[in-house]
């Protein structure tokens, strides 16, 4: 396939947490707000005067001071991300808006909180006057009472203290113009992405995970045009003649900001078609749907619960329902497989990965090739063979189908 | 050769008080490795015999009692010969009190004696519950008792069933089949941690939620109850244990997670409304409305119980006239609190009152060789919750409170649904492992504040090494330590699982501090180094 | 007169011996307790016997195999409730 016009350049904007993007708009005057999770609806951080950025910590692969301070026994991206900002990485964040949505990453946002306490002395982590980092709490479960605490956990946590301390404007016309430059880079991802379902499709998953973090970690408005540009260009983009993979696979798991897992992956023969992970644009490039009278904060907060597939979700329907989800992705994909990757020390996948490995292959069928990896994936002679022998698998169960 | 002179009077006085400590050697006890006594202590006459009838042969009686009257013999030997962890792990629960009471004297021994048989006493009624209504037990049967019980998390508080208990009983799914069986017999958990391991659960998970799932992959969960409620508490791993707990379940699940930012106030009305939630369930469930004046009347009598435990603690930290020895008070309260109120409670508190008064009066000093006073923090070994009398009996290091204990300082209003409810909802967030370790940063330095007001001059900082929520803040307690100078030993541990750090290896941590950081001697060298590596 | 106050002193005698021997037999199970307690018979005998066969017996108990428990997507409904 031709090589897409803006490869190299999403590539390299995704080298540093403050890329080129990302001091742009703050030299024309925006504060930059960072955060971690999903649950903390970028959306909001993307109102005018502000815009969000996903936080990751590439190349990272010796986190020494952050394992003073958090053990070695913790996951290495929480511990990746902490050393990054202990090195200044992300010193040009003027917010972090937190979420206690998994315990480490909790851990590493609460070291950069100034807390004030005569109990324990603040680590001044993020050298940025303006820097403060709000938590918010993260209901786990999808019921009115979850929606109605979670909003008002977005109001009072988020919107508020963007007003307070940045002066953003926080209206409903505010939040409904983020909503709509949102949905246009949905759309736009969508787009783009819907080309992992042909047959032969014409982007790989490794190119398709590279535009979806660059559309994470940079603001909205600067990206959205070579976005738009590269939507334009997957139009006329023809596939090789030859399809270069062996099979199609969902990958799904824990937290995953690691273009090149997807690489490694691929380059055993599995063509990565959809990835239902965090970072992953399976959840988060769901437009936002705000219905005729309705408050937006309102369809935001309910937008985010309902289209979430975490494992944190406790209520048993919703548990169940999560494997079905997974299902119907391999379906829609076309796919020939599951991978399910989940972080070392990552306690909610590790649980959900035992019961997919065995559900999605014994009630529907689907190939599984279960693995745990690390943040940035140092053990890649082993996860190579794995995932050879898991594509020489699927190839197999293809022949005797007759496929 | 000059022939070794008998003293007398020494042996005399050794026969009717018992050695003192400094000269005792109770590691000379220990069959080697088994951690059996080649003889139980003599600890002089009268403690002896008090230990003998009051205790050992006490207990003994009582346990058989307990079984006649809360469900029978038939349906214990029903249990004991299908689960496990009741066979494996409960009739040694004597050894149990030996461990916990080694070396211990008059005043001392008997408070916290009667801790320990309030403990055993509603583990039987806990497991006796399970098994009468158990299907497994009575070829598939629901009996009345299982359309009467409740089946729950053990990190869920059993107040939240206080307005169902005048006609039915609850009883936490986890806490005697796991948690009660690390202190009894620390080997049997081991079977539920490799068995769910065995179906690809990776190892560093917490081993608690580890050994929680194990006991479902196992088949080793009395089917007791129509329904269950879940909870996340401590931590993410608690969340992903219902994932598998639910599909081996397989019955209505009503998930009733604790907020996680317990101190801000709009948090506290979502949980209120997730509690009220969890009742209308339970009314759905079983047909019975809500009782307000049983929900009452329980709380009231939960208070009592709170309200001693203060008092307890005021003499605690004021005087050297407490009674009751470091595992005694961390397990009897982290054991009622979770649990809620029960009889039990009461008659033990009742008779701990009267030795605690004429302690206090009398000016008795308990624990006599204590050389510090410490605090220990964050989460214990499961597997050596008795390591406080070791470190008493070796190095005056006496454990004057835990951070278990101190999570659930509350009373709860009962003058309107509306206070009531409030507190009710804190308590729960408080819930154990949370407020003061996985969870409330803002909570877990104060530790320092608690040091000073139970007089402590020592920490004892438990390291659970797959609490990530605890590792996450280890650098920020070094530092702390330095900058405060306070002498603090590590005690690395895997909650239940003995294998990852043995009791020897944190006995070797214990000795390594004390001389080389303290440069103390041990009062008894025989308690320095042993093999009870095949001990329960 | 005599034969009455005979039978009452070998009554009273009778009922002496029975004290006696209940008394002895109290002490004696006492000792025998005692004996079991203080030289650990009890745990001995649950280390070295009891347990060793319990475990033989769980060990070789057939169990169901878990994994293959039933998980049904749509089995149990959302629990909704006003409050």
């Amino acid at each position: 396939m031709k090589d897409l016009k803006h490869l190299i350049y999403f590539e390299n904007l995704l080298q540093e947490a403050n890329n080129e993007l990302v001091q742009k708009a703050r030299a024309d005057g925006k504060y930059a707000v960072g955060y971690t999770c999903y649950f903390m609806p970028e959306v909001l951080l993307d109102l005018p005067g502000c815009f969000s950025v996903r936080l990751r910590a590439p190349r990272c692969t010796s986190p020494d001071i952050a394992t003073y301070y958090m053990s070695a026994r913790v996951c290495h991206y929480g511990r990746s991300l902490f050393e990054r900002a202990l090195e200044g990485g992300y010193n040009f964040l003027d917010a972090q808006m937190a979420t206690e949505t998994c315990t480490v990453t909790c851990r590493f946002q609460e070291h950069l909180q100034q807390k004030k306490l005569d109990s324990v002395a603040d680590m001044k982590v993020i050298q940025n006057e303006n820097f403060f980092c709000e938590f918010i709490d993260v209901p786990f479960k999808k019921t009115e009472n979850s929606y109605r605490h979670y909003k008002e956990q977005l109001k009072y946590h988020v919107l508020d203290k963007l007003h307070e301390h940045f002066g953003i404007d926080i209206s409903d016309e505010a939040i409904m113009k983020a909503i709509e430059q949102h949905n246009e880079v949905c759309r736009l991802i969508n787009e783009i992405g819907d080309y992992r379902k042909l047959d032969k499709p014409t982007i790989t998953g490794y190119e398709f995970h590279v535009i979806q973090l660059v559309s994470l970690v940079c603001p909205k408005e600067l990206i959205l045009p070579y976005l738009r540009e590269t939507a334009e260009e997957m139009k006329t983009r023809e596939p090789d003649e030859r399809w270069p993979f062996r099979c199609k696979v969902v990958l799904a798991g824990s937290e995953n900001d690691d273009p090149e897992f997807t690489k490694l992956i691929e380059s055993c023969g599995a063509e990565v078609v959809a990835d239902r992970y965090c970072y992953g644009a399976v959840e988060s490039r769901v437009p936002i749907v705000v219905k005729e009278g309705q408050d937006p904060l309102d369809a935001i907060a309910r937008h985010y619960l309902d289209t979430s597939n975490c494992p944190r979700f406790m209520p048993q329907n919703i548990m169940r329902e999560r494997k079905q989800r997974l299902a119907d992705l391999v379906k829609e994909y076309k796919a020939d497989g599951l991978i399910v990757a989940s972080n070392k020390f990552c306690e909610y996948w590790s649980y959900e990965r035992v019961i997919d490995t065995v559900v999605m292959k014994r009630d529907f069928g689907i190939p599984v090739c279960s693995i745990e990896k690390e943040y940035i994936n140092s053990a890649s002679g082993q996860l190579r063979t794995r995932f050879q022998a898991f594509v020489e698998s699927v190839e197999i169960k293809k022949i005797q189908e007759g496929k | 050769m000059a022939k070794k002179k008998v003293d007398i009077k020494k042996l005399a006085r050794d026969f009717w008080h018992g050695k003192p400590h400094g000269e005792r050697r109770l590691g000379e006890l220990y069959e080697d490795k088994t951690g059996l006594y080649k003889h139980r202590e003599w600890r002089g006459v009268k403690d002896t015999l008090y230990y003998f009838y009051m205790i050992w042969l006490y207990n003994y009686i009582f346990m058989v009692k307990d079984i006649m009257e809360m469900g029978g013999p038939l349906n214990f030997a029903k249990g004991v010969w299908r689960y496990r962890w009741v066979g494996q792990t409960y009739l040694p629960v004597l050894h149990w009190f030996d461990r916990g009471m080694e070396g211990m004297r008059g005043e001392a021994l008997r408070a916290s004696a009667w801790h320990y048989r309030g403990m055993v006493n509603e583990t039987i009624r806990q497991f006796q519950r399970m098994f009468v209504a158990d299907t497994k037990l009575h070829g598939g049967k629901k009996t009345d008792a299982w359309y009467h019980t409740m089946a729950h998390n053990e990190t869920v508080w059993g107040g939240i069933f206080y307005p169902w208990s005048d006609h039915f009983d609850n009883v936490a799914m986890e806490m005697i089949p796991y948690f009660v069986t690390c202190h009894v017999n620390c080997h049997t958990v081991h079977n539920y941690i490799d068995a769910v391991q065995s179906i690809g659960l990776p190892g560093d998970p917490c081993p608690m939620c580890q050994a929680e799932s194990g006991l479902f992959v196992m088949d080793d969960m009395p089917d007791y109850a129509p329904f269950m409620i879940t909870s996340n508490e401590a931590c993410d791993a608690s969340v992903a244990t219902s994932i598998l707990q639910d599909w081996f379940y397989d019955k209505p699940l009503f998930a009733m997670p604790q907020p996680m930012q317990f101190d801000d106030p709009l948090v506290q009305q979502h949980c209120r409304r997730e509690i009220e939630e969890c009742w209308k369930f339970i009314e759905e469930q079983t047909g019975v409305p809500f009782n307000w004046d049983q929900l009452v009347k329980k709380l009231r009598l939960q208070n009592q119980l709170q309200e001693f435990e203060r008092e307890k603690w005021e003499v605690a930290g004021k005087t050297s006239s407490y009674p009751i020895n470091g595992v005694a008070q961390a397990l009897y309260r982290i054991y009622y609190s979770q649990d809620g109120d029960r009889a039990i409670w009461h008659f033990c508190d009742k008779k701990v009152r009267k030795i605690l008064e004429k302690c206090v009066s009398k000016k008795i000093n308990t624990f006599p060789k204590t050389r510090h006073r410490v605090i220990a923090w964050s989460c214990a070994p499961l597997y050596y919750s008795h390591w406080c009398t070791w470190a008493y009996n070796c190095w005056g290091l006496n454990v004057i409170i835990n951070m278990d204990s101190l999570m659930f300082d509350m009373s709860i209003r009962t003058d309107t649904y509306d206070h009531c409810l409030d507190d009710m909802a804190t308590y729960h967030m408080w819930a154990p492992m949370r407020r003061m370790a996985v969870g409330g940063m803002h909570h877990i330095f104060e530790l320092w504040e608690y040091m000073e007001k139970f007089n402590c001059d020592f920490v004892m900082m438990y390291d659970q090494l797959q609490c990530k929520g605890m590792q996450g803040v280890h650098g920020l307690f070094e530092d702390e330590f330095r900058t405060r100078n306070v002498p603090a030993i590590w005690m690395p541990h895997a909650l239940p699982d003995s294998r990852t750090v043995s009791r020897a290896e944190i006995r070797r941590i214990v000795n390594d501090y004390m001389t080389t950081v303290m440069h103390e001697e041990p009062l008894d060298p025989s308690l320095l180094d042993f093999d009870d590596s095949m001990s329960w | 007169m005599k034969k009455g106050k005979c039978c009452k002193c070998s009554l009273g005698r009778k009922l002496g011996r029975l004290i006696a021997k209940l008394l002895g037999l109290i002490l004696l199970g006492n000792v025998a307790l005692f004996i079991v307690f203080f030289f650990d018979l009890d745990g001995k005998l649950l280390f070295k016997v009891v347990e060793p066969l319990l475990k033989k017996h769980y060990d070789n108990m057939d169990r169901k195999d878990t994994l293959k428990a039933p998980y049904d997507m749509d089995k149990y409904p959302s629990y909704e409730y006003e409050v």
